[in-house]
């Protein structure tokens, strides 16, 4: 077959199958490695608000569930799910301690009131706070508290010297630490008598026990008494860092823990009306990251009974409107969701049916003389949904942000299908002289397009082969290859500074011939090789690049798995348009009168 | 003359599209190859000897209007796309003036390209020995495997004269062979035409030279595309 041969022949002699090999390889790498990491992105902000909420939902926000206790126990009860937990969910404005003056910031922030014990079971509650400990930092700044508070108690058993000794070291380390570390701790230790430090120790037992910072923070309490646990992004003392840890500003002086704050809810009555709103002062006893920023930079959690206190959902007497003094019954505490955790292996859709039939059993079971009954399943307000169905209320956002991107994707699905058209266009087109001689010695119209339909085919297959592999390459060691963008070592400036030099030299020697190309390509050569070698320099010099800002995606690493069905279908696009971008010029080539082809230059 | 003519073409009418003015270069040409034949068509540049060539020898398509192309008596224009083909690739040998040999195939290679493009009912051994004794009958044994534009022009014209004869076509038509080479080299390759002809073939040649038109049997005038004198 003559084709065979040719198409052979076209592949083997010339640059230009390379290029175009290349050309696709680069294409496709560049479509799979885009599409893998935004929709591992995509996923990532999906899933991650699934550990704060649990399988299924069910929600009555317009005055809440009564009777939940029942309604939880007889889920737990059943087999397949893991857990239960009622929410008081509701707006409000938290005072926060910054900044130092006396007009403090106030946050709006979504609170939810929760019962922690239970709630740790169905979320990730416990992994997602963010201070196990505190650093030797923020311990000091503790112990600086404690002191500053108790300097009476502090002072018993000192005379004049070593008090006035002590509160020296104290007030230098006070205005140090703003800045940088002090060795407070060790200091005072070391000033003190062994049952003096007993005592300033006792008087925050986070001192002694910092293990106590995740304890408080999980059971929402200090020394007896309710305690906030923030989002990380609620508070504006948090700063991401490029690696995804998180900062304290100030050095740590903005540690929340260190602090009080006042939360303020508006409570409304069973007709929807305002009531005077009610206020609460807590410490902050910890924070929590869930990696979903609309949730970290708003929500709040606090005890359950803080919540329906403040929105006066609490258990109520009902009372005769006719006679104040007669009793008629208990309106019950109100819970305005429950959140449901199936076990291992149940899918939320088959979860949510088994609590559709709980439900309506809890409601059968009520006995009858309830003066409040829960709502039925037809009542407009009640929902029970999967995690996704309530995700997508509040992540719509991120919903259209991922439909952006499907356009902007198919925007560079278009541009690659573009150029791998244009590509081939040419290479057929410049081989209609051949295609000429062919016809004239008798070739078949077929016959010609099928030449470059094998061609096309090679290079489609051959390129998006290597585009794949490249493509799942870069996918996998994405994280790698933005390390040592973000870091380059100098040896990459050296080595690319001395082929500038190399280039610099070819480029004399052979522009003594007067010949253009080699003035040109050493030019090219010179400029790239001088700009790699600068722009390492310059990463080196602003301290290193950071494409992938994690304080700005809430990702510590990108997404690294590839997207198979996505890179399966721009594999099947690139040979599609290659094959087509080579068919519809040789077939035209093939159609017209070999003379005029052969006239072709 | 007695014979049927070989190759026959009558009333040949060919109008150009340039943009949108019409050229006409053939005006109802007619021209009568007997075979075993030189034939020599003389015309200036722009008489239209390529295009009539070109008709012919079914690379170009008469007007509509026009005229028909006999092989052998039968018509060639009203045959199928796969008639025509096979007229080109087994029927006809063409000769060009820029050679037209494919640039990435070796010499040994073009020359066996018609034999391939015809799907070779001869076995291929057979062919490639054709080829091969093609070759060396031209002087080119030695270069079997050499590209193109290794070779010299007229080493280039000597190969294209292979390849055009590989099919043992009936018909050798030349389009101003030696109009691309000096002219010794020019005179080298009219030998071998000579020696083709010699031996039996029907020669077709254009050219716009007087010098090399008088190597024919019969002198074909065309002037402005109509035929003058036979």
């Amino acid at each position: 077959m003559y084709q065979t041969l040719l198409t052979t022949r076209y592949l083997t002699s010339r640059v230009i199958p390379l290029i175009a090999v290349g050309a696709v390889a680069l294409c496709v790498a560049l479509v799979i490695v885009v599409v893998s990491v935004m929709t591992g992105f995509l996923d990532m902000v999906q899933s991650a608000g699934r550990t704060l909420m649990g399988d299924v939902i069910i929600s009555y926000g317009i005055s809440g569930l009564p009777h939940y206790g029942a309604l939880q126990e007889q889920l737990e009860a059943d087999p397949n799910i893991l857990g239960a937990t009622p929410i008081v969910d509701g707006w409000g404005l938290l005072r926060m301690p910054y900044p130092d003056s006396k007009a403090k910031q106030s946050e709006t922030v979504q609170v939810w009131g929760i019962e922690t014990e239970s709630f740790s079971k169905v979320t990730d509650f416990s992994s997602s706070l963010q201070w196990k400990t505190p650093t030797d930092n923020q311990r000091d700044w503790l112990l600086l508290d404690a002191i500053k508070k108790n300097a009476d108690e502090v002072r018993i058993g000192m005379d004049d010297a070593q008090w006035n000794a002590f509160v020296e070291t104290v007030n230098t380390a006070s205005s140090t630490l703003n800045f940088a570390n002090a060795n407070l701790w060790e200091d005072i230790k070391t000033s003190v008598t062994e049952e003096q430090w007993e005592q300033i120790l006792a008087l925050d037992e986070r001192l002694s026990q910092p293990e106590l910072v995740h304890k408080q923070g999980l059971a929402l309490e200090r020394n007896g008494k309710p305690g906030i646990v923030t989002g990380l992004h609620v508070s504006d003392g948090n700063e991401r860092q490029r690696d995804g840890t998180y900062k304290v500003i100030r050095n740590d002086y903005w540690w929340l823990p260190r602090f009080d704050g006042t939360l303020t809810m508006l409570p409304v009555d069973s007709q929807g009306g305002i009531i005077e709103p009610e206020s609460i002062i807590m410490p902050f006893v910890n924070e929590f990251q869930s990696g979903v920023f609309m949730i970290d930079e708003s929500r709040i959690f606090v005890p359950i009974a803080t919540a329906q206190s403040l929105l006066h959902l609490d258990a109520a007497e009902i009372i005769d409107v006719d006679d104040p003094t007669v009793v008629l019954g208990v309106d019950p505490a109100r819970a305005t969701s429950i959140l449901i955790r199936g076990v291992e292996g149940i899918n939320a859709i088959e979860l949510r049916k088994i609590v559709h039939g709980i439900y309506d059993e809890f409601r059968a079971s009520m006995p009858d003389n309830t003066l409040v009954l829960p709502p039925s399943r037809g009542d407009p307000g009640l929902s029970i949904n999967t995690w996704e169905e309530q995700q997508r209320s509040f992540t719509g956002p991120v919903e259209k942000e991922r439909e952006l991107m499907r356009t902007l994707f198919s925007i560079v699905y278009l541009v690659v299908a573009a150029l791998i058209l244009s590509i081939f266009w040419s290479i057929v087109f410049e081989k209609t002289r051949d295609i000429g001689i062919m016809r004239s010695l008798g070739a078949s119209r077929a016959g010609i397009v099928w030449i470059f339909l094998q061609y096309s085919l090679v290079i489609g297959i051959l390129g998006s082969a290597l585009g794949l592999l490249l493509g799942w390459a870069i996918t996998k060691n994405i994280n790698g290859i933005h390390e040592a963008m973000g870091n380059p070592p100098l040896a990459l400036a050296i080595s690319a500074f001395v082929f500038a030099g190399a280039t610099c030299v070819y480029t004399f020697v052979r522009a003594r011939s007067g010949m253009m190309l080699p003035i040109v390509l050493g030019s090219i050569g010179l400029i790239t090789f001088a700009g790699i070698g600068g722009l390492v320099l310059f990463i080196r010099y602003i301290g290193g690049l950071v494409i992938w800002d994690a304080s700005v995606y809430y990702f510590a690493v990108i997404p690294n798995n590839v997207d198979w069905p996505s890179a399966i279908v721009t594999v099947c696009g690139a040979v599609l348009f290659c094959v087509l971008g080579a068919l519809i010029p040789s077939a035209k080539a093939a159609d017209t009168d070999p003379v005029k082809a052969l006239r072709h230059e | 003359m007695s014979d049927t003519p070989i190759l026959q073409g009558i009333d040949l009418k060919k109008t150009y599209q340039l943009g949108r003015l019409e050229v006409p270069v053939l005006h109802g040409a007619s021209i009568q190859i007997q075979a075993r034949a030189w034939t020599t068509i003389l015309g200036t540049s722009g008489s239209g000897k390529s295009t009539l060539l070109h008709l012919l020898g079914g690379l170009d398509r008469p007007d509509k209007d026009s005229g028909d192309v006999l092989f052998k008596g039968a018509s060639v224009w009203s045959r199928t796309n796969r008639q025509i083909n096979r007229y080109r690739n087994h029927d006809i040998g063409f000769v060009f003036q820029f050679y037209h040999l494919l640039p990435e195939l070796n010499i040994f290679e073009n020359t066996l390209l018609p034999t391939m493009i015809a799907g070779s009912k001869l076995p291929k051994a057979q062919n490639k020995a054709k080829a091969t004794k093609l070759l060396d009958q031209f002087g080119l044994g030695h270069r079997l495997s050499h590209r193109p534009r290794e070779l010299s022009g007229g080493e280039r014209q000597r190969a294209a004269i292979a390849r055009a004869l590989v099919n043992d076509p009936d018909v050798l038509l030349a389009d101003e062979p030696t109009g691309n080479l000096d002219e010794e080299t020019g005179n080298e390759i009219l030998d071998v035409l000579s020696e083709l002809y010699d031996g039996g073939l029907t020669v077709v040649m254009v050219t716009h030279n007087n010098e090399i038109a008088c190597r024919g049997d019969v002198v074909v005038n065309l002037r402005d595309g109509h035929i003058l004198e036979n």
